[in-house]
């Protein structure tokens, strides 16, 4: 394999005249399941080998991707990937340039305790099945329970005309479960995923727990009052901050977004929060769900500080983008396989946990409301965000109180970090799945936090 | 381009049906799937890449004493790829547990072949003529105003196509055409950034037109430079299709499909021929709209395309039903199982989700409003609740509209209510029918949605 993508390269650059060529490849193997109410919809089981490669001709990028490693199908694709770019370059006004970075040789090989592939099919339905179990049975007015699951495993390839030649093993066990209760009319859903990069040691810890987790929140929902909407002070649990710092400031703090326009654009040094905000953005964790060695562009991955006591200290950069802001690249260049190129990802995203007890954190709120869980979220490059909340209760004199139902905030990042007025110092990491065109999977977190003002969205 | 040809893909999925059944299992399907696609990229106000993607493959669904195996490859060549994806498939369906409620794969009927779906001038397009296609979209958005900047968008160009068969002697071959400009602008004042706005234009022939694609992305963008506040309120509102569809996608499409409605994840249970939307609402689910973007001849397991009534006049008279879903409610399939390619199983999923549009103009829609806004783009919709409709979602930018005019634009308004509640709320539907995604819908008026200024 290592030879036919050197070989790729070297056909670009010097037939067709590219500056640079990379190629990726990828063997890979999923295994995959869904459980509707415990009923096994299918077991699957499939395999994605390919390659992709991208060329730099006179300033333009030429991608292509084949499901082949046939030499024939990949050469036709090289040439065509070269005379795609060299028509496009005709139309750029700022030709595309790169950053140096370290030639490098590597073979990264994973030894996990409980590799997914050696796990029979039987075992993975039977997991799946006593989460189910763990979850229909906790109370009869749960009435529908979804598990799916996923494990990806194999090889990827990395090779490009400076001499880098990347041999990765790839492996990720991911599982979502979700459930629904309706008791007199009223439906609540509730949803939580495992992520990992480890192994399938991940399900180790008893299915009950999560299970449980899943059907207490729905059955608690139930009883839930609809939010009345306006401006509300808040705390946000370490699951519903780390999609805020994800959506709110790590999308902003991606440098492809930033040089669209986005608010951070011309930020860098200045302050934009309060001095208790410190965010990272870190592939190093071992066994998190956004971890890797070497990104898709072959760069080493990293631990990068975006935001140190409220001062934008650094964004997340491709090669392409580090070269405009004059830096190294950050290793954040992720495809999601080898149909798409790589573009600018997150990965373990996550605020610094400071010295607050909840306890504190919640004493001198009359009124608010206690963020708990999160549903979804979304970013715009002008700063405003949203995070849909599946889990949320009052705060009433310091107290939590009454569960509240299908709740979101939004506000204005650049306003809000500065209302950031008291932090946690507990500290925890979630998996998740960010779509920007593609899917990456990520991990978000941090402590519990206090922010004096967001916007409630509610219909009461 | 050089596609794959029928006979060749049919001839695949029938060898595969043969091998399978040869392997002892009870019922076999093969899916032979192709697509390639080639698009120009634009980034940050210039055309800078081009992508090309081939991308084939086989999915085999077989099952064993009622229990469901399936298997799929990218790798298409050769008899040992075909041999291994079979055993892949059997061997999963070993392993896995029988469903007793499975009643067997679809049975044979005719087709009615969908048209105005390919196009040869979409396949023969180079790269040259897509450059230029994107070129002419990038100078419209830039002739509108020099605060315009167009960051991401592109024009592309799909060939699709799908080899059906099973052991029930169900065979199909379908083949489509897509071409796709869009273009997401800012537009930059000072310290001031806009929101995104985004337009695109599709369709199933070559005629797309970039030009009204690049101002109307720029109008919208320079539009949202001044904005100012709105208050707190109960008001109208006119939903464009961009926002109708954020909405719908994960609420009321759910909602309808029979497998939801069988697990009690739906609160249409039981409701059918009862009045769940105004008398305004009609949708159809139609899998054979000409030139929709969602048509095609048969569905993901070769069950035919056919036009559903979902919803007459506010009544609700049918969900959408795959094979699986339909005989187990003694029922005929609407031809609306779905597939991500060759990568999945079937699944429930709407074709065309039409929404009959009615008598008035945009103007005229907007002229009946003495005070509510105009929705584009939401933010969030998909944290939506998915069982009951609950959506508390932020509308940014949208435009004020009073006494019958849009005045200004607004940002970060939050809508919060229950979508449900929201069809039922439905005056009047106007006469610009689009297609985006799966919804085909005019703009509409609701009234009575709580909306919480900034």
């Amino acid at each position: 394999m290592e030879d036919i993508l050197s070989n790729v390269n070297e056909v670009a650059v010097q037939k067709f005249g590219a500056e640079y060529s990379e190629t990726r490849a990828q063997k890979l193997h999923k295994t995959m399941l869904t459980l509707k109410e415990g009923r096994v919809e299918a077991a699957k089981q499939g395999i994605e080998n390919g390659i992709a490669l991208r060329v730099l001709v006179e300033g333009a990028w030429g991608f292509a991707s084949v499901g082949s490693v046939d030499n024939e199908v990949v050469m036709n694709a090289v040439s065509n990937a070269c005379n795609m770019a060299k028509n496009a370059s005709s139309r750029v006004k700022a030709p595309i340039k790169l950053a140096e970075t370290r030639i490098l040789k590597d073979n990264v090989q994973i030894k996990p305790k409980k590799r997914p592939s050696t796990i029979l099919m039987e075992d993975k339905i039977n997991t799946a099945l006593s989460i189910n179990k763990a979850v229909l049975g906790y109370d009869k007015r749960l009435k529908v329970c979804t598990v799916d699951y996923l494990d990806l495993t194999g090889t990827s390839y990395f090779a490009n005309s400076e001499g880098t030649q990347i041999k990765q093993d790839k492996l990720y066990v991911w599982s979502r479960i979700t459930a629904t209760a309706s008791s007199k009319g009223v439906f609540t859903f509730s949803r939580e995923e495992i992520g990992s990069t480890e192994g399938y040691d991940v399900f180790d810890s008893a299915p009950e727990v999560i299970g449980e987790k899943v059907a207490s929140r729905a059955i608690k929902q139930l009883v839930a009052k609809s939010p009345k909407g306006g401006k509300s002070q808040v705390v946000l649990g370490p699951n519903v901050l780390g999609v805020f710092v994800h959506e709110a400031f790590g999308h902003l703090a991606e440098a492809d977004l930033a040089l669209s326009g986005g608010v951070l654009q011309n930020r860098l040094g200045k302050k934009i929060g309060s001095d208790l905000v410190t965010f990272y953005d870190d592939g190093t964790i071992k066994g998190a769900f956004g971890s890797f060695k070497y990104d898709d562009e072959g760069v080493p991955t990293r631990k990068t500080l975006l935001i140190k006591d409220g001062v934008v200290k650094g964004l997340m950069h491709n090669r392409e983008t580090a070269q405009k802001f004059n830096v190294e690249p950050t290793g954040n260049a992720r495809a999601q396989n080898f149909r798409v190129e790589p573009i600018i990802r997150m990965r373990n995203t996550f605020m610094a946990p400071r010295d607050h007890s909840l306890e504190e954190l919640m004493e001198d709120i009359h009124s608010g409301y206690y963020l708990k869980s999160f549903r979804g979220g979304q970013a715009n490059l002008d700063g405003t965000f949203q995070v849909g909340i599946q889990e949320a209760y009052e705060i009433r004199n310091g107290e939590i109180g009454a569960p509240v139902r299908d709740v979101s905030i939004s506000g204005s990042t650049l306003e809000t970090l500065f209302k950031v007025d008291a932090v946690g110092k507990d500290f925890e990491l979630w998996p998740g799945r960010c779509g920007k065109g593609q899917t990456a999977f990520v991990c978000d977190g941090g402590p519990h936090i206090r922010v004096k003002e967001v916007i409630v969205g509610g219909s009461a | 381009m050089v596609v794959l040809e029928k006979d060749l893909m049919l001839g695949l999925a029938e060898n595969v049906i043969k091998k399978a059944l040869k392997k002892g299992v009870n019922e076999a399907e093969a899916y032979v799937y192709e697509s390639q696609a080639t698009s120009v990229g634009v980034e940050r106000g210039q055309i800078s890449k081009t992508n090309t993607i081939i991308d084939r493959g086989l999915g085999v669904r077989v099952v064993i004493n009622k229990a469901i195996g399936f298997a799929y490859t990218n790798i298409i060549e050769g008899e040992k790829a075909i041999e291994n994806t079979v055993l892949g498939a059997s061997s999963a369906a070993k392993a896995s547990k029988p469903d007793q409620d499975w009643n067997g794969l679809p049975e044979k009927k005719a087709y009615v072949t969908a048209e105005k779906i390919y196009d040869r001038k979409i396949l023969e397009l180079r790269s040259e003529g897509l450059v230029d296609i994107a070129s002419s979209m990038l100078d419209s958005a830039a002739s509108v105003n020099k605060h315009v900047f167009p960051i991401e968008g592109g024009v592309g160009a799909a060939y699709l196509s799908s080899a059906l068969a099973n052991s029930n002697g169900v065979e199909g071959f379908d083949r489509g055409t897509i071409i796709e400009c869009s273009l997401a602008t800012v537009a930059k004042e000072r310290n001031t950034v806009t929101p995104v706005c985004f337009e695109f234009n599709a369709g199933r022939e070559c005629n797309v037109d970039p030009v009204w694609v690049g101002k109307e992305a720029a109008r919208l963008a320079v539009s949202s430079l001044r904005t100012k506040r709105i208050k707190t309120e109960t008001t109208k509102l006119i939903l464009t299709q961009f926002a109708l569809q954020g909405l719908l996608q994960y609420t009321l499409i759910n909602a309808i499909k029979a497998d939801n409605v069988q697990r009690r994840q739906s609160p249409f249970q039981g409701k059918i021929n009862e009045k769940v939307a105004s008398e305004n609402v009609t949708i159809y689910d139609d899998g054979l709209l000409l030139s929709g973007l969602r048509t095609w001849t048969f569905d993901g397991e070769g069950t035919p395309h056919q036009k559903t009534t979902l919803v007459e006049k506010g009544i609700l008279r049918n969900f959408l039903y795959d094979n699986y879903a339909a005989k187990k409610d003694g029922k005929e399939s609407t031809g609306n199982a779905s597939r991500a390619g060759y990568l999945s199983t079937p699944s429930i999923e709407a074709t065309n989700f039409h929404i009959a549009p009615g008598n008035k103009t945009p103007d005229q829609l907007i002229n009946e409003v003495d005070n509510g806004l105009i929705i584009y783009y939401l933010q969030g919709a998909h944290s939506s609740n998915p069982v009951s409709g609950e959506f508390s979602v932020v509308a940014t930018p949208a435009w004020k509209i009073s006494k019958g005019d849009i005045k200004h634009a607004t940002r970060g308004v939050m809508l919060a209510g229950n979508i449900f509640e929201v069809l039922k709320n439905v005056t009047t539907t106007a006469n610009n029918q689009r297609q985006m995604g799966q919804l085909v819908a005019p703009w509409i008026l609701v009234e009575n949605v709580r909306v919480i200024g900034k």
